[in-house]
C-alpha cells in the first residue's frame, strides 16, 4: 500500500513537472526573444584606432562610427588607443592589454606595416576574431579588412586632375611614409589615372607624418624643380605642410593641388584656392563598418575579406553642400576626447 | 509504470488532483496572460505619453531659442546706431569706428545674454560688416553673398536656416541655426542683412541628453524634409544607414509604430520653425521592466500551482485515504469474513456516515447469519431429537416379553418393577417437551434402563452409578448417557463370557464436567475404535439412537471442543468419556483426580 502511494507521488509530481515547464516553455517562446537578445548576445569589442588626441578629426570619427554601430548592436564597445599615431610600441603594448581583457573581437588599425605583426597574431592565437581597420600589414591578417579603397582614392586625386594637364604639366608628390600600405597603394592609383601623364612626375618626396617635414620637403622639391605646376599630396599632415609651402612661396594660384583627408587648416586652404580639391575618406564608416563587421565574426557569421568605406572628392563649390559640410564639420562636442 | 500510471488517472485521487491541477494551470495562465498584456499596455501607454511631453518640451525649448533669436534679431534692427553705422552716407573711419563701437557694445551685451547665440553680425549691400564685434575679420572665402539665407534676407524675407557650417567668420566654422533678415535702408539706397546664428550645439545637446532609452533617439526635419539633426545623419548622409521612418509633413498623427511594432514614433512640428521633431522609441527597452513583471509572475504561477497541487493532493488524500480503508474493508467482507474490525474515521463527514452505515449493515448481516445458523441448528436439534425419542421396538417387545414371562413365574414384585421402570423410560421419552434436563434426570432414566435390562441379563449385567452430587442438578441435554450405556451393553457386555460391568461416573474435569461410562466388555480393536464415529455405524436398530447422535447432539448445543471420546481395550473394556461444559458456577472448582 505505502509503496504504491509513493508511485502515486511520484507520477503526480512528474504531471505537475512536465505541466509546469510546457508553460514556461510556451511563455518564453512567445515573450521571451527580447531578453534573450539583451542577454546572451552581448558582445565585446575593444577598438584601437592609431592614435587618437583632440587635434585629430579622422580617429575622432572612427570612434564616433564605432560608438553608432556599438550602439545599435548589442556591443560593449572599448577604444585604446596611444595619443599619436607614432607610438608604435604604446600601440603593441595595448594591443597585448586588449587581449588580456578577452573580448569577442578586436578592431584594430595597425600602427605599423611590420613592427605590429607579432601582436596581431598572439590576438588570432588567442581566439579574438581580428577586424582590421584603415590600413593593412606585410602579412595579410584578420578575418576582415575594412578601410578606405586607397588605390580608388588615389585614381579620384589623378581623375580630377587629369583634364587639366598638358604635356608640359610637371608634377610632384608629396607622401607621408615610405613604403605604408596607403601611401604605396594611393600612389599607384594615382599613377593609374593619370594615363600617359604618368612620366610628368618628376619627385617625390616623404613628409614622415610631420607638418613641418611636408613643409620643408616641399619647399625643397619647390626649389630644385621650379617648374612644377600640379602637387598631389597623400594625407592630412603632407597636405596641410604642402599647402603652407607652396602659400608661403606666394605661388597660391600658380599651382594645382590635389590634397587628401581634411582638416580645418585644410578645408581653408579649399577655400582659398590653395587646393582645387581634396580626397576625404569617410572615418564614420570606417568605424561603423568596422565594428560591425567584427560583431558579425564574433556571432560566426560570415564576413567579406575586404569593405570600403568610402572616399570622396570635394572641391571649394561642394564645401557645404548638406552631404559635404556634414562629412567634414563634425558638431561632436570638441572635447570629447 | 504506464499501467500504474493509467489506474492512478482512473482513480478518485487522481481525477480529483488532474482536474485541480488543469483549472488551477488555467487560472494562473489566463490570470498572468491578461495581467501581462495589462502591464504591458499600461506601460506601452506611460512611454507614449513620456515621450510625447519629453517631444513637445523639446520642441518648446527649441521654439523659445528661435523665438529669442527673433527678438534679438528686433532689437539689432530698431538700433539707430546700428542704421546708422550701416546707412551712414559719410565714408569716414572715425565715424564708423564710433557707431561701430557702439553696435559692438550692443551685440556683446547680447550675446552674454544669451550664451546660445553664437554669432550676431550685420551685412550692408555695399560691403559694411560688423560681425560680432569690430574686430571680427570676416572670411573672404566664404560667398556669403550667395547663401540662400542672404539673399531671401534682402529680398524681404525672415529666413530661418536649417543646421549648417557658418563659415563666415574667418577660421571658424561651427554648425549654426542662423536666423537673417533684412534692415531696409534708405530709399532707393542699398540694403543690409542682418543676421544671428544659434549655436546648434544648444539643439543638438538638447537633442544627445534627451532619454528615450540607450537606443532610443530624437531626430530632426525641416519643412522640406532635410535632415537638421540626426546622432547618425553622417552615417546616412554617406548612404551606409537609412532613417526608416519620415514623417508626412501633412499628417496630424503624433504617434506612428513602426511595421514591426518594435519601435515608436512620436512626432511633434513646431508652428515658430516648422521643423519636425521625431522621437524614435524602442518599444522592446520600455518593456523591460515588464518583462522582470512576466518572470515575477511565472515565478508566482509556478509557487501557485505548486501549492494548489499540494493542497489537492493533502485533501484528496484525506477523503480518499478512508474511502480506501472502506474498500479493503468491504474487500474482505466480500472473501467472508464478516469480523472485520469497521473503525470509522472521526471526521464527522459523509466519510463516516458511510462507514457507520455500513458497519450497521455488516452488523444485520452477522445477526442474520447468526440467527440462520441457530435455525439451522435448531432444525437438527428437533430432528435428533425426533430420533432421540424413539425408543427401539425390539428393547420394547423384548422388556414386554420380560414381564410376561416373569408374570406368568408369579414373580409379582419383579413385575412390579420392571413395569414401572418402563413406565418411566416411556414417560421420559414421550415427555418430549424439555430438550434439557438435570444430570439427575438424566441418570434416572439411565437407572430405569439398567434396571430393566440386569433384570433381562441376569447374571450377565452389574452396574454402578457414581456421580458426584455438586453436578447432579446441572442442566444438560438429554438422552446423552442411556444411549451409551445401552451401546455398552450390547457391543461390549453382550459378548462377555461372565457377568459385566457398566459403571457410570461423573465429576469435574479442569475445566469441564467429564461423565465416564465404562464397561468391561470384549472391548474394541483400534480399527474399530477409529470408526465409531462413521455414518453406517449409526444404525438404528442396532444401536438405538446412536453413538454419533449423542456427540453431534452434545456438539450442536456446546460447541466442538466438548463431545465424545472413546478409549478402548481388546478384552479389558471400553471408557467413554463425556465432556460437559462446566456451569459458570462452578468454575475454578475443577477437580484433577477426575481427568
Amino acid at each position: 500500500m505505502m509503496k504504491e502511494k509513493n508511485g502515486h507521488k511520484y507520477i503526480l509530481l512528474l504531471i505537475v513537472v512536465v505541466t509546469i515547464l510546457a508553460a514556461l516553455s510556451v511563455f518564453l517562446y512567445s515573450g521571451g526573444e527580447n531578453d534573450e537578445r539583451n542577454n546572451e548576445l552581448l558582445v565585446r569589442i575593444v577598438l584601437m584606432p592609431k592614435g587618437v588626441n583632440d587635434a585629430n578629426v579622422f580617429w575622432a570619427d572612427v570612434v564616433e562610427g564605432a560608438e553608432i554601430a556599438a550602439l545599435e548592436r548589442n556591443v560593449e564597445l572599448t577604444v585604446l588607443a596611444p595619443s599619436f599615431e607614432t607610438e608604435i610600441e604604446v600601440q603593441n603594448r595595448l594591443i597585448e592589454e586588449a587581449i588580456e581583457m578577452r573580448p569577442d573581437a578586436i578592431v584594430l588599425a595597425p600602427a605599423d606595416y611590420t613592427k605590429t605583426i607579432p601582436y596581431a597574431k598572439k590576438v588570432e592565437e588567442a581566439g579574438i576574431k581580428l577586424v582590421i581597420l584603415d590600413s593593412v600589414m606585410e602579412k595579410e591578417m584578420g578575418c576582415c579588412v575594412v578601410a578606405t579603397d586607397n588605390l580608388k582614392a588615389g585614381w579620384r586625386m589623378g581623375n580630377y586632375m587629369k583634364p587639366y594637364l598638358t604635356k608640359d604639366s610637371v608634377i610632384g608628390i608629396i607622401e607621408h611614409i615610405k613604403g605604408t600600405s596607403t601611401a604605396t597603394e594611393r600612389e599607384q592609383g594615382l599613377r593609374d589615372a593619370l594615363g600617359e601623364y604618368e612620366e610628368n612626375i618628376v619627385d617625390i618626396r616623404f613628409g614622415e607624418s610631420s607638418y613641418d617635414k611636408s613643409y620643408e620637403q616641399t619647399k625643397e622639391m619647390l626649389t630644385e624643380n621650379p617648374d612644377i605646376d600640379v602637387i598631389f599630396t597623400l594625407n592630412e599632415d603632407s597636405s596641410a605642410g604642402a599647402a603652407r609651402a607652396v602659400r608661403d612661396m606666394g605661388l597660391g594660384g600658380e599651382i594645382s593641388m590635389v590634397g587628401f583627408d581634411s582638416s580645418q587648416e585644410e578645408i581653408q586652404f579649399l577655400e582659398s584656392g590653395i587646393f582645387d580639391a581634396i580626397v576625404v575618406q569617410r572615418p564614420v564608416n570606417m568605424g561603423y563598418l568596422g565594428i560591425s563587421m567584427a560583431y558579425q565574426a564574433a556571432r560566426s557569421q560570415d564576413v567579406p575579406g575586404e569593405v570600403e568605406s568610402g572616399s570622396v572628392l570635394i572641391t571649394k563649390e561642394t564645401i557645404y553642400t548638406e552631404e559635404n559640410q556634414k562629412l567634414l564639420f563634425p558638431f561632436r562636442e570638441s572635447d570629447r576626447e | 509504470m504506464a499501467k500504474q500510471n493509467s489506474s492512478y488517472m482512473k482513480s478518485l485521487q487522481g481525477k480529483i488532483n488532474l482536474s485541480l491541477l488543469f483549472i488551477v494551470a488555467a487560472a494562473v495562465v489566463s490570470f498572468m496572460v491578461v495581467s501581462i498584456d495589462q502591464s504591458r499596455s499600461a506601460v506601452r501607454n506611460t512611454a507614449i505619453k513620456y515621450t510625447s511631453q519629453m517631444i513637445e518640451m523639446m520642441n518648446g525649448s527649441i521654439d523659445s531659442y528661435i523665438t529669442n533669436m527673433g527678438n534679438i534679431a528686433q532689437i539689432v534692427a530698431e538700433d539707430s546706431d546700428v542704421r546708422s553705422f550701416l546707412f551712414m552716407e559719410t565714408d569716414g573711419a572715425e565715424l564708423s569706428e564710433r557707431y561701430g563701437e557702439k553696435v559692438s557694445e550692443l551685440f556683446r551685451t547680447l550675446t552674454d545674454a544669451s550664451s546660445d547665440i553664437c554669432n550676431i553680425g550685420i551685412i550692408s549691400e555695399n560691403g559694411r560688416y560688423l560681425i560680432n564685434d569690430s574686430g571680427t575679420e570676416i572670411n573672404p572665402y566664404a560667398g556669403y553673398e550667395s547663401m540662400e539665407w542672404y539673399q531671401k534676407a534682402l529680398s524681404g524675407e525672415e529666413v530661418i536656416t536649417s543646421s549648417h557650417v557658418q563659415n563666415i567668420v574667418y577660421n571658424e566654422f561651427p554648425w549654426v541655426v542662423t536666423l537673417s533678415r533684412e534692415i531696409p535702408g534708405r530709399k532707393n539706397g542699398a540694403g543690409a542683412v542682418l543676421f544671428v546664428d544659434l549655436n546648434f550645439r544648444s539643439i543638438s545637446d538638447l537633442c544627445e541628453k534627451t532619454s528615450l532609452g540607450t537606443k532610443g533617439y530624437v531626430y530632426i526635419m525641416d519643412k522640406e524634409g532635410n535632415l537638421i539633426y540626426h546622432p547618425r545623419q553622417r552615417l546616412i548622409y554617406s548612404g551606409l544607414l537609412e532613417e526608416e521612418f519620415t514623417p508626412d509633413m501633412q499628417q496630424e498623427e503624433k504617434v506612428v509604430f513602426s511595421a514591426d511594432g518594435q519601435k515608436l514614433y512620436t512626432i511633434s512640428r513646431s508652428v515658430v520653425t516648422g521643423w519636425t521633431m521625431v522621437g524614435v522609441t524602442y518599444l522592446d527597452e520600455m518593456m523591460s521592466g515588464t518583462n522582470r513583471l512576466r518572470n515575477l509572475f511565472y515565478l508566482m504561477a509556478v509557487v501557485l500551482v505548486g501549492v494548489a497541487l499540494t493542497l489537492s493532493i493533502f485533501l484528496t488524500d484525506m477523503v480518499t485515504k478512508p474511502l480506501r480503508k472502506l474498500r479493503e474493508t468491504m474487500k474482505a467482507v466480500e472473501d467472508g469474513n464478516f469480523d472485520v474490525e469497521i473503525k470509522e474515521p472521526d471526521t464527522g463527514d459523509e466519510i463516516s456516515d458511510l462507514f457507520r452505515s455500513f458497519r450497521s449493515m455488516i452488523l444485520k448481516i452477522r445477526e442474520l447469519i447468526e440467527q440462520n445458523n441457530a435455525e439451522q441448528l435448531e432444525k437438527r436439534k428437533s430432528e435428533l431429537n425426533a430420533l432421540q425419542a424413539q425408543i427401539n421396538p425390539h428393547f420394547l417387545y423384548n422388556t414386554l416379553d420380560s414381564i410376561i414371562w416373569m408374570a406368568e413365574g408369579g414373580n409379582r414384585r419383579d413385575v412390579v418393577l420392571m413395569t414401572s421402570s418402563l413406565a418411566k423410560l416411556l414417560r421420559k421419552s414421550i415427555s418430549n417437551k424439555n430438550e434439557m434436563v438435570t444430570l439427575e434426570e438424566e441418570i434416572e432414566y439411565t437407572r430405569s434402563y439398567l434396571t430393566i435390562q440386569k433384570m433381562r441379563y441376569v447374571d450377565k449385567l452389574e452396574y454402578e452409578i457414581e456421580v458426584e452430587p455438586a453436578i447432579r442438578w446441572i442442566e444438560v441435554v438429554k438422552l446423552i448417557i442411556q444411549p451409551l450405556v445401552e451401546n455398552a451393553i450390547y457391543h461390549g457386555i453382550k459378548y462377555k463370557e461372565g457377568k459385566g460391568l457398566v459403571r457410570i461416573e461423573g465429576g469435574f474435569g479442569e475445566d469441564r464436567i467429564v461423565l465416564r461410562v465404562i464397561d468391561n466388555g470384549v472391548g474394541m480393536t483400534k480399527e474399530q475404535l477409529s470408526h465409531v464415529f462413521d455414518e453406517r455405524e449409526t444404525d438404528t436398530r442396532k444401536n438405538g439412537v446412536g453413538v454419533l447422535n449423542v456427540h453431534r447432539r452434545i456438539q450442536l448445543h456446546y460447541g466442538i471442543e466438548y463431545g465424545l471420546s472413546f478409549e478402548s481395550t481388546v478384552g479389558e473394556g471400553t471408557t467413554v468419556k463425556i465432556y460437559l461444559p462446566l456451569p459458570e458456577m462452578l468454575r475454578g472448582r475443577g477437580n484433577r483426580e477426575d481427568r
